[in-house]
């Protein structure tokens, strides 16, 4: 979208909200107010600096080990002419993680295409087959591969945690994949996963928000996106000033949150203290 | 064009503006979507798409058998497994009860339904007795085929009894104990899912030997924080006095005198200074397992999980959900379209 | 000496199968021949019974079956744990699952301790309402109306054909929350769309793995106590005085960790005497 018409946009969206608000702002739950505005401003900043980058703003994004591996993992595995294994969770497209998760297949999958590698998409759930599918059968198509693409390299395993688990640990023993990419949402079977990888001496990169998972992925792979940086791939990949601005906005609010945070501690101090009335805790609590 | 590129972004924009903004309105069919619909339309649609996925399945099975591919027998034991299951769930009720309204002579009956119900002759005639007028008895478990209820109501009729089978209602043959589909839940489903739950077991400690090395700083204290979480959490933990820790600690401090000033006087020093003044407090003490607190594991383990554990995971928290507010938001303004395959 | 340091190096790459069986046998072993560690409940188990303590005969519990055979090790022993601490006191136990595992688990656990132990009443002194698919949608069915989501319960009976579900429409009605949970929809899922909004008292017991998700909950007042794994629930058997799977489970995972830790110093004294060697040479 174009300046003009983003602001020509923002400002009449703007002047309604604040006929709505002026006018009695009816059906508005008022007690959700902090979390409405929250949501405004995250949402404002991260729109200003994907507009910022999309301008020809210089933006630089510290190198993510993980991701710079990414190419490297599916080069080796085209040397040794092994397949590379993708593995995008155990969690549906309604989660966020699932969704990063296919996104950053697209972008393996333009690699596999241009290496001529063989891809193996195990997936746990029939709606991230058929979007995993989609996002490969693309990736193939923009490298000018669409003949080594088929339906059959993204398939579905099982809904059943431990079954996908023992289904994915057959393939990496049988198939012995020469690189192993956990991207997604993961519970108790990632160790299942990363283990098995590391005994048949893959090289495994994973990335997940699961806190939990986290710490046996760290251990067990030779590569992790942590959190954020997962959720970076997808801008660091393509190198879209649009994503990578998103990044930026990220980065500002996690300084507006620490902002927040040094604030709130130091009303909480006042209000305990007594020294004022108001609780900024209170304030800030969501119903 | 428009079906595959805007269509979507359309849809993902204004579902997800009005799921985002629907929390804020207070009228009661958007409230209802917000808070019902939208996800009960996502759990229809994937329940819907199992199918695809089962069809995919089979499929890549099939062809494994009928090609005799690597590892062939197990694509037929996948097979076999899903027309199971399949068969127990959709179109075997797996579910007859038997009824036993009446006897004439109590005796008779029990010594059928005693093999039944596994007792003895006398406790079966006394469970018949027990039964008030009018009321039924029923055996406890259920049959998996229609032909073996009716063999015992058949069997009951002959001794004397009134006895008939009641098919279990469709829907709740699931859940009914005893039944084709609760028996392959209970032994064969729950076992295998503990046991690959199981291997997690063996797994984290072939990943501990390997990984756990002191090769770094932050490498060290990964280790020595698992060391204490992993025995302060378990009941041997708290058998390990707090003055072993200590002396663990005077032994390690030594360690770094040692690599510090690379003198063995210092070191020396160090190692038997550190030795008596603990044995001294000890003794003073009365070698309490619990005192000094700060060096007693299960409160060690108990601080670190409650203080920079949870920090650090706090943080994590918050840093994810702003990456997840991110991400949605590109995707609600139509900003990433990977997921759509562009 | 050369030889013996030669084995410590060799021993720090050992097959992990030989790592494997030693586990195994360090499992396995105790289960046969228990050593009767004593349990020492820590104090967020000590929270979650004084919670529970505190409720009176007729108080109403709703408790959430959240995992599935796989975890049944973990949180089964402390689901039954509190359904006894629960019947002790003659409290109402109104059960949910949002897992379609969970129901199986919940009647395993029921048919072992209110039909075989208190000799409870269906219907009366504790009702199945079973498992529906929807995750937080059905918390917050439940948290507006439970008729919305429940019209029948798991065997097929109207609610309000139920003694003990008149008057009881939504979850402020209760009088305690209990979620028993491996993962989602579970814990986080109630304290957001149930515990902290309606503002009713809950505790929760999960996985290991999963405490540290929680945790936050717990220090923010929101959760009452958190049973942690198998150790969660051998505590909270020792607190109500039954023994049972979580209690005969602990020396097994003692000795375990132990030998474990055993493995880790063993394989850094490889990893310092293999840099030494190679300093060296």
């Amino acid at each position: 979208m174009k300046d003009k018409q983003f602001w020509s946009v923002a400002g009449i969206i703007f002047v309604l909200f604040m006929i709505y608000w002026v006018a009695g702002h009816p059906f508005f739950v008022t007690e959700r107010g902090v979390m409405f505005w929250s949501i405004l401003i995250v949402g404002g900043v991260l729109i200003y600096s994907t507009r910022m980058a999309k301008r020809g703003e210089e933006i630089i994004l510290r190198s993510i080990p993980g991701l710079k591996a990414v190419e490297e993992a599916v080069g080796r595995s085209t040397e040794m002419g092994k397949p590379v294994l993708y593995v995008p969770g155990i969690m549906d497209m309604d989660q966020v993680e699932t969704v990063a998760g296919v996104v950053v297949l697209g972008h393996v999958a333009k690699m596999t295409a241009r290496y001529e590698t063989s891809l193996n998409v195990p997936v746990s759930r029939a709606i991230v087959m058929k979007a995993a599918r989609e996002s490969c059968r693309e990736s193939y198509l923009m490298e000018g591969r669409p003949d080594l693409f088929h339906d059959d390299m993204v398939h579905y395993l099982t809904d059943d945690q431990f079954a996908y688990a023992a289904g994915v640990n057959g393939i990496m023993l049988r198939e012995e994949p020469a690189a192993c990419l956990y991207m997604g949402k993961f519970y108790a079977e990632s160790l299942l996963l990363a283990e098995t990888g590391n005994s048949i001496g893959a090289i495994q990169i994973a990335g997940t928000a699961s806190p939990s998972q986290i710490p046996f992925f760290v251990t067990a792979c030779d590569y992790t996106l942590i959190g954020e940086e997962f959720f970076a791939a997808s801008a660091y990949l393509s190198q879209e000033p649009e994503l990578i601005g998103g990044v930026k906005g990220q980065d500002y609010l996690k300084i507006l949150a620490i902002g927040v945070m040094i604030l709130g501690t130091i009303f909480n101090f006042f209000h305990d203290l007594g020294w004022t009335s108001w609780d900024f805790l209170a304030y800030l609590t969501v119903q | 064009m428009f079906m595959k590129r805007q269509l979507p972004i359309a849809i993902a924009a204004t579902i997800g503006f009005l799921t985002l903004f629907g929390w804020f309105v207070d009228e009661p069919h958007i409230k209802s979507f917000v808070d019902d619909d939208a996800t009960q339309w996502f759990d229809i649609l994937a329940s819907f798409a199992m199918f695809l996925g089962a069809l995919n399945l089979l499929k890549m099975q099939a062809i494994k058998v009928i090609r005799k591919q690597k590892g062939w027998p197990y694509a037929a034991l996948a097979i076999l497994g899903f027309t199971f299951s399949f068969t127990a769930g959709f179109i075997l009720l797996g579910s007859y009860n038997v009824e036993i309204s009446q006897y004439d002579d109590p005796a008779k009956v029990a010594t059928v339904l005693a093999s039944e119900i596994n007792l003895d002759e006398k406790s079966a005639e006394n469970i018949l007795i027990a039964m008030p007028e009018g009321d039924t008895y029923i055996i406890d478990t259920p049959y998996f085929t229609k032909s073996g209820a009716d063999n015992v109501v058949e069997q009951i009729n002959a001794a004397g009894g009134t006895a008939n089978m009641r098919a279990t209602e469709w829907g709740s043959h699931i859940s009914t104990r005893g039944s084709l589909f609760n028996w392959m839940f209970r032994f064969i489903f729950t076992p295998l899912s503990a046991t690959m739950f199981a291997l997690l077991a063996f797994f984290v400690a072939s990943a501990s030997y390997r990984a756990f090395k002191i090769r770094n700083f932050e490498a060290t204290l990964l280790l020595i924080s698992g060391i204490i979480i992993m025995l302060g959490r378990v009941p041997i933990g708290g058998h390990i006095s707090a003055w072993f820790i200590l002396y663990i600690v005077v032994l390690a401090l030594s360690a770094g005198v040692n690599t510090w000033f690379k003198n063995r006087t210092y070191t020396l020093a160090s190692v038997v200074g550190g030795v008596l003044l603990v044995t001294i407090a000890g003794f003073i003490m009365g070698w309490p397992v619990d005192q000094p607190a700060i060096f007693y594991l299960p409160v060690l383990q108990d601080w670190i999980y409650n203080n920079p554990n949870v920090a650090g995971a706090r943080a994590i928290m918050i840093g994810i959900g702003l990456g997840i507010f991110a991400t949605s938001i590109r995707y609600i303004l139509g900003i990433e379209k990977s997921y759509i395959g562009e | 000496m050369e030889k013996f340091l030669d084995f410590i190096v060799r021993a720090g790459s050992l097959d992990r199968r030989y790592i494997f069986i030693v586990i195994a046998l360090v499992v396995i072993l105790p289960l046969f021949f228990p050593l009767g560690l004593p349990i020492r409940p820590t104090s967020s188990s000590q929270d979650v019974y004084n919670t529970v303590e505190k409720l009176e005969a007729g108080d109403k519990a709703l408790v959430s079956f959240e995992y599935g055979p796989s975890t049944k090790p973990e949180i089964h022993p402390m689901a039954v744990a509190l359904l006894r601490h629960l019947f002790q006191k003659d409290v109402k136990v109104y059960i949910t699952c949002l897992w379609p595992d969970g129901q199986f688990m919940a009647m395993e656990a029921l048919e072992q301790v209110a039909d075989n132990q208190y000799n409870k009443v269906y219907g009366e002194d504790y009702v199945l309402l079973g498992y529906r698919p929807g995750a937080e949608a059905i918390i917050k069915g439940l948290v507006s109306n439970i008729r919305k989501v429940y019209t029948v319960d798991s065997r097929g009976d109207f609610l309000d054909d139920i003694p003990m579900m008149v008057d009881v429409n939504q979850v402020a009605d209760f009088d305690f929350l209990f979620s028993a949970s491996a993962g989602y929809p579970g814990t986080v899922e109630w304290v957001q769309y149930a515990a902290d909004p309606v503002g009713i008292t809950m505790s929760t017991g999960t996985t290991s793995i999963q405490v540290n998700e929680v945790m936050p909950y717990v220090q923010s007042g929101q959760i009452q106590g958190i049973l942690g794994g198998m150790p969660g629930a051998a505590e909270y058997e020792s607190l109500i005085g039954q023994a049972g799977i979580g209690t005969s489970g602990m020396d097994a995972q003692s000795v375990a960790h132990l030998v474990i830790v055993g493995f880790i110093i063993f394989g850094n004294i490889s990893f310092f005497v293999e840099r030494r060697r190679s300093k060296k040479y």
